[in-house]
């Protein structure tokens, strides 16, 4: 028998039992769709973290601590000792753990490092407001501005050498300062207050030798305090959250004025000139082999250093591990299918018996019989892919724009299906129905066709 | 020419052992028709399936032109039968779902016919047995005498040398049934097949060329028949 003949009528018999055919595929359909949507969903997770890291770190630069814990997510089982001269981290769950900190000595040191381009150190400074003659204040989070951030911008420019007592306002402060839009905003003077850090152990030491009335007389001395002038030189546009989460509200400033701010903040604390983390410009960074050589001496020096390759391999491990969970889920979904696929091709071979046995009388081989019901285990699998990828494919890209919203990803779609994936997963499935049929087909490929004819 | 030559079989071993068929021989000669009558457990049955190389003799031979069937390798005897064999069953044995057309293409199929031939031979097959008006019905929705009508047209389809008949007219009235045979003895004429047919039925044999008739195994006799052997 021709192969195409085969295939013909292992298609009409399925047709000719289509509510046991769409059950079983129903079966396959389910695992299916729960891989499907675990490819899709991993496709998004891996796309939405490469546009983060893209859009959030400069390739050429390294981050670098003192300490190999700063790099760690996780919390440690067993307490830390307390160091004082430690700062300290608290996680999203709010548990504090101490690290190392950079100093300007290792600031220097680093910069010394062949390969090195320039450091700057890593300051996020909370201000204690910002406001505007006849306005209100509020309270604000300035930045250094890095070039590679490229915000989009609602009205200004950004030159390359970025203006001293200037800054990048965002969007969200506009009505708030009173602007009427953008374009108003530009060349117009705002002033951002800053405070001193509250310094716990000079206090402690103030109250110990009974002299705690200078403590208050510091806190409300207005040194501790200053409202400096900056003008606008552009106004940003409302980040997509997949650009930069959680920076709507970031100010833009020079990295010079940053750390002017901050060393004000800091003068007199234990936090003074020191930095949690460092930005480590490297010279030709864009060359792989040229950044790791400089993370390696880094290592070398004592310091511990991610590059972006080691931060998208963090996300992607986090990533694969919930793909595999949900892959497990599809794949027990998928094993529990194929013990439907086998019972249905055992029904079909009692149901044809005499089919069979006419078939053998007829003269069609045994390896004809054997490959008629392996191509009907195979359409199965086709169709039961087929059905469910469809449906996971319709269905998420549905729910595709329900799902952003909730996860605040903007206008990233979480569920991302690849034709390439899909054509594969089905392939597996066929090949998995294949392996599911052979026991029900080498049985019918084996039946007597005299007992076969005989059967009642 | 069919040439039985001394053909045994038997089932089980020892004590169990059943002698189904013992050292019979005959020729049969080409485009005749010949009826194999006998009691139930004769062996007829036996001895259709292995003249047609359903089953394979204990000893003996079946030789079919120039070709001794048990010489060959079980793929050849399939393909022999699919090119020189046809059967018609008791039971019809129609695939009740598929269209006539699909019913009468299966023997082409398996024989891998040439596929621009294969729609002319099923139509012709269809209508030399009177379904032309029937082609794309289902096969579940003929009548008893239309189904093995059906069934003749399936087998005769791929022109064989013999059309193996057990029982044809067992599940037709003695009307339907006399139609049947008459289009197959008419098809004989027709097309020349050998047509080797298993039947009780005394006035169906009387019409063959040959009888043979078994008993326990054995042939008791053959050639023209008495009436009382054949009941």
């Amino acid at each position: 028998m021709y192969k195409i003949d085969i295939l013909r009528r292992s298609f009409r018999s399925l047709l000719s039992a289509k509510a046991r055919t769409l059950l079983t595929a129903f079966a396959i359909a389910v695992g299916t769709f729960a891989l499907t949507l675990t490819l899709g969903a991993s496709n998004g997770a891996r796309n939405y973290g490469d546009t983060l890291i893209k859009n959030n770190f400069d390739p050429t630069e390294l981050i670098v601590s003192k300490d190999k814990n700063f790099f760690s997510n996780t919390s440690s089982s067993q307490p830390q000792e307390y160091n004082p001269s430690f700062g300290n981290i608290t996680s999203d769950t709010g548990n504090v753990r101490q690290v190392q900190m950079l100093n300007d000595n290792d600031l220097s040191r680093l910069g010394q490092i062949n390969g090195v381009s320039t450091v700057r150190p890593a300051v996020s400074l909370a201000l204690q407001y910002i406001t505007r003659d006849g306005q209100r204040k509020y309270v604000a989070t300035l930045q250094a501005y890095s070039a590679y951030k490229a915000p989009d911008l609602l009205a200004g420019n950004i030159p390359n050498k970025f203006p001293s007592r200037s800054i990048v306002l965002p969007e969200a402060y506009l009505s708030s300062l009173g602007f009427n839009n953008a374009h108003d905003a530009i060349g117009q003077t705002v002033r951002l207050a800053v405070k001193k850090q509250f310094d716990q152990s000079a206090a402690l030491s103030s109250i110990l030798s009974g002299n705690a009335s200078s403590i208050a007389s510091s806190l409300n001395s207005s040194s501790n305090s200053a409202e400096l002038p900056f003008k606008i030189i552009a106004v940003t546009q409302k980040p997509s959250a997949l650009i930069q989460p959680g920076s709507a509200l970031y100010i833009y400033t020079s990295n010079t004025d940053l750390i002017t701010l901050n060393d004000f903040t800091t003068t007199g604390s234990a936090n003074f000139h020191k930095y949690l983390s460092a930005y480590i410009q490297v010279k030709n960074g864009t060359n792989i082999a040229d950044l790791n050589a400089v993370q390696s001496k880094i290592k070398d020096a004592g310091y511990s250093a991610q590059s972006v390759i080691d931060t998208e391999k963090t996300l992607t491990q986090v990533i694969n591990v919930l793909q595999g969970i949900v892959t497990v889920f599809g794949l027990i979904a998928v094993v529990a299918s194929v013990f439907g696929v086998i019972n249905t091709m055992y029904i079909s071979v009692l149901q044809r018996t005499r089919e069979i046995g006419l078939m053998k009388a007829l003269g069609m081989h045994k390896k004809d019989i054997n490959r008629l019901f392996r191509i009907e285990a195979a359409l199965l699998g086709f169709l039961g892919g087929l059905l469910g990828s469809i449906v996971a494919a319709v269905m998420g890209t549905l729910l595709n724009p329900w799902i952003s919203n909730k996860l605040g990803l903007g206008s990233a779609r979480l569920l991302q299906f690849k034709l390439s994936q899909v054509v594969i997963l089905i392939a597996v499935l066929i090949f998995v129905a294949i392996l599911a049929g052979l026991l029900p087909a080498r049985k019918a490929s084996r039946l007597d066709p005299i007992e076969a004819l005989r059967t009642e | 020419m069919i040439t039985v030559n001394k053909l045994t079989k038997t089932y089980g071993k020892n004590d169990n052992e059943f002698v189904a068929l013992k050292d019979v021989s005959f020729s049969i000669p080409d485009k005749s028709t010949v009826a194999i009558t006998g009691k139930s457990g004769s062996g007829k049955s036996t001895l259709m399936h292995i003249m047609s190389g359903l089953d394979r003799p204990t000893s003996g031979s079946v030789v079919i032109g120039k070709t001794d069937l048990y010489k060959m390798k079980a793929n050849d005897i399939d393909n022999f039968r699919a090119n020189q064999m046809s059967f018609i069953f008791q039971s019809f044995f129609v695939e009740a779902n598929q269209t006539c057309y699909r019913n009468v293409m299966l023997p082409l199929e398996i024989a891998k016919i040439n596929i621009t031939k294969r729609k002319s031979l099923v139509l012709e097959a269809l209508k030399a047995v009177g379904l032309e008006s029937k082609v794309y019905n289902l096969a579940g929705t003929l009548s008893g005498g239309q189904k093995q009508r059906l069934a003749i047209a399936r087998a005769i389809v791929n022109r064989p040398s013999i059309v193996f008949a057990d029982e044809p007219t067992g599940n037709l009235d003695t009307i339907t049934g006399d139609k049947i045979m008459n289009l197959l003895f008419g098809l004989n004429e027709k097309l020349g097949s050998t047509i080797v047919l298993v039947t009780h039925d005394l006035d169906l044999a009387k019409r063959c060329q040959m009888q043979i008739h078994l008993k326990d195994g054995y042939i008791e006799s053959k050639g023209k028949l008495t009436s009382k052997q054949l009941i």
